[in-house]
């Protein structure tokens, strides 16, 4: 075979070389710009991994003792936690407001303008910046000027103000509608578009056998949302660990570390610590951990890899 | 079936009007409380409509404070982010649609970009923190501009593809036979066919980045890179909040995104989604 991919290309008959012309130029274009993304891609990979058993100062190799700090730090199970909680707060909740708002729709609006702009608006939440959505949430909840308060004293349901952000009972759940308010809408797309695959015969069926709404939830639809319910919490899952910027502007974490998330929490831990090597440990155990988590779900992910 | 129907729908009205409020009133107040002077914030009751709206606050955040300067940088990282992203999209995802490569290669190229998609960036913003000061692109725009094409590879690659392989070889092959060489059919044949899938992918990237804080809040650090969140920010973080001004660039950062979303509205799911949800 050697002797006849030295022979020069322009006679070579597709098929007769190791690679046909077209793979040549797929690969002379694929080649260098996945090298260069992997190697932008990987080095500061390796570096960190390089930081993370260094001193902070760069100077001495410590061993694992960065990673022995990062586990042992109490804040860092903390910030877990209080990843968690988040994730549990907004997760069940944008998944069934979003059902249910995807299957009144459905099941209520029958004009296809009517659908069509309620596809518009419902993605127009998913565009906004989450800082200037956090402007917002500041401007509602917010001590003084926040007009939640106003109008809660207003329609005499409380007495004095709340102070939503600045205490740990009310902050997380303030933190956590943001999210909610964010990204419910994306849960309804989703999900919405998934009711119209469901074949109406199999409702209509459905419907001269006497089902109830729920029976045909339940029996039907619910089939055809299955694989979209997966990528749904698969994605909102990798975004509630990337949840910063609106955490950041409306509570930094406080009151305490109630709201420190772990991305806040490692952002504290390098800018404001200067802890560089704890920091690294922090970073490579979490891409570890997410690659870990992603190669084992990778699988069950219902997108058309074609 | 007749009441089964009304009793949905009885239902429905009143479901819709508190989310039209919910959604509604918050980017009211935002608006609102932009449009106000500084007099009437310091009134002792609030007051739900302005009294006498003024776009003070609006020279005040651009001009005085000079967050214009960042709006530029904002406006010139994210086009030329759109632009290397849209690049190296093409580069990666017209091999692996238009021409013969191994399933496995291309399988192994969309399963990447899209695991890159679960990368949590924090993680990743230490490690480029090191790479971007040693290099001296600290407080440089180009920094931004190389990770946020990185970012946003993946969306790019997945919608590109998408786009890509919808459109029939055959019309390519046609202009082959007609002589065309593979670089011509490209320029005057796929690119023109591609090019309302090309458009989306730039709007959606170009919004995306408009939003990113994190990346921008770390690598810079003056009003020579700053981008317009990182503005935003200071203006939020600050001892005393000024609410007007706050606002008034809360609304600026909304609007530019706003606007965009109505030329691309059909893409945007499909792109957060990776093209498991198609508009119909």
């Amino acid at each position: 075979m050697a002797n006849v991919t030295a022979r020069p290309a322009p006679l070579s008959r597709a098929g007769a070389g190791r690679f046909t012309r077209q793979e040549r130029l797929a690969y002379t274009m694929l080649a260098p710009v996945l090298g260069t993304i992997l190697v932008i891609v990987t080095y500061p990979f390796l570096l960190a991994v390089l930081q993370s058993l260094q001193d902070s100062a760069g100077r001495e190799f410590v061993g694992p003792s960065n990673y022995v700090n990062a586990l042992a730090n109490p804040l860092l199970y903390e910030a877990l936690g209080a990843t968690g909680t988040y994730a549990a707060l907004v997760m069940p909740t944008e998944i069934l407001l979003g059902l249910g708002l995807a299957l009144l729709v459905h099941r209520t609006v029958r004009s296809s303008s009517v659908r069509a702009l309620l596809f518009v608006l419902a993605t127009i939440p998913l565009v906004l910046p989450p800082i200037a959505v956090g402007v917002i949430a500041r401007l509602i909840y917010a001590p003084g000027y926040g007009v939640l308060n106003y109008l809660l004293i207003g329609a005499g349901i409380v007495r004095d103000e709340i102070n939503w952000l600045g205490q740990p009972a009310t902050a997380m759940p303030a933190v956590a509608s943001v999210d909610v308010w964010q990204w419910t809408p994306f849960v309804y797309l989703v999900l919405f578009s998934g009711l119209l695959t469901v074949p109406r015969e199999e409702i209509e069926a459905a419907q001269v056998d006497g089902a109830s709404g729920w029976q045909q939830f339940w029996h039907i639809e619910l089939n055809y949302l299955r694989p979209l319910l997966l990528l749904i919490v698969f994605f909102r899952l990798a975004d509630v660990l990337r949840v910063f910027d609106h955490v950041f502007v409306l509570t930094g974490g406080g009151p305490g570390n109630t709201t420190q998330l772990l991305s806040l929490y490692l952002y504290r831990i390098e800018f404001k610590y200067f802890d560089s090597g704890q920091a690294a440990a922090l970073a490579v155990l979490v891409l570890v951990g997410v690659s870990i988590a992603y190669s084992l779900v990778t699988r069950a992910l219902p997108v058309e890899r074609r | 079936m007749r009441p089964r129907r009304s009793w949905r729908a009885v239902l429905a009205i009143p479901v819709f009007a508190v989310i039209a409020i919910l959604y509604a009133f918050p980017l009211y107040w935002l608006l609102v409380t932009s449009l106000k002077s500084k007099a009437e914030l310091y009134q002792t009751t609030l007051t739900l409509f302005p009294e006498a709206p003024t776009f003070q606050p609006y020279v005040s955040v651009l001009v005085e404070r000079g967050l214009w300067v960042l709006l530029r940088n904002s406006v010139v990282v994210c086009g030329l982010s759109v632009l290397v992203a849209l690049v190296l999209g093409l580069l990666i995802t017209y091999p692996i649609t238009r021409l013969e490569v191994s399933p496995r290669v291309r399988v192994g190229i969309l399963n990447w970009a899209l695991s890159l998609r679960f990368l949590p960036p924090i993680a990743v913003v230490v490690p480029y923190f090191g790479v971007v000061r040693t290099l001296g692109l600290y407080d440089q725009p180009q920094a931004l501009v190389l990770i946020y094409s990185l970012l946003n590879l993946p969306f790019t690659i997945w919608m590109l593809k998408g786009f890509l392989s919808e459109i029939p070889r055959e019309i390519e092959e046609a202009a082959f036979t007609d002589g065309a060489g593979r670089w011509t059919a490209f320029r005057l044949v796929l690119l023109p066919l591609a090019w309302p899938g090309l458009f989306a992918a730039a709007v959606i990237v170009f919004t995306f980045t408009w939003s990113e804080f994190l990346f921008a809040l770390i690598l810079t650090s003056t009003p020579n890179a700053q981008t317009f969140p990182v503005g935003v920010q200071g203006l939020v973080t600050q001892f005393e909040v000024i609410w007007n001004d706050m606002a008034a660039a809360g609304t600026i950062a909304l609007a530019l995104p706003l606007v965009l979303m109505v030329l691309a509205r059909r893409y945007v799911v499909a792109g957060l989604t990776f093209g498991v949800v198609r508009e119909k």
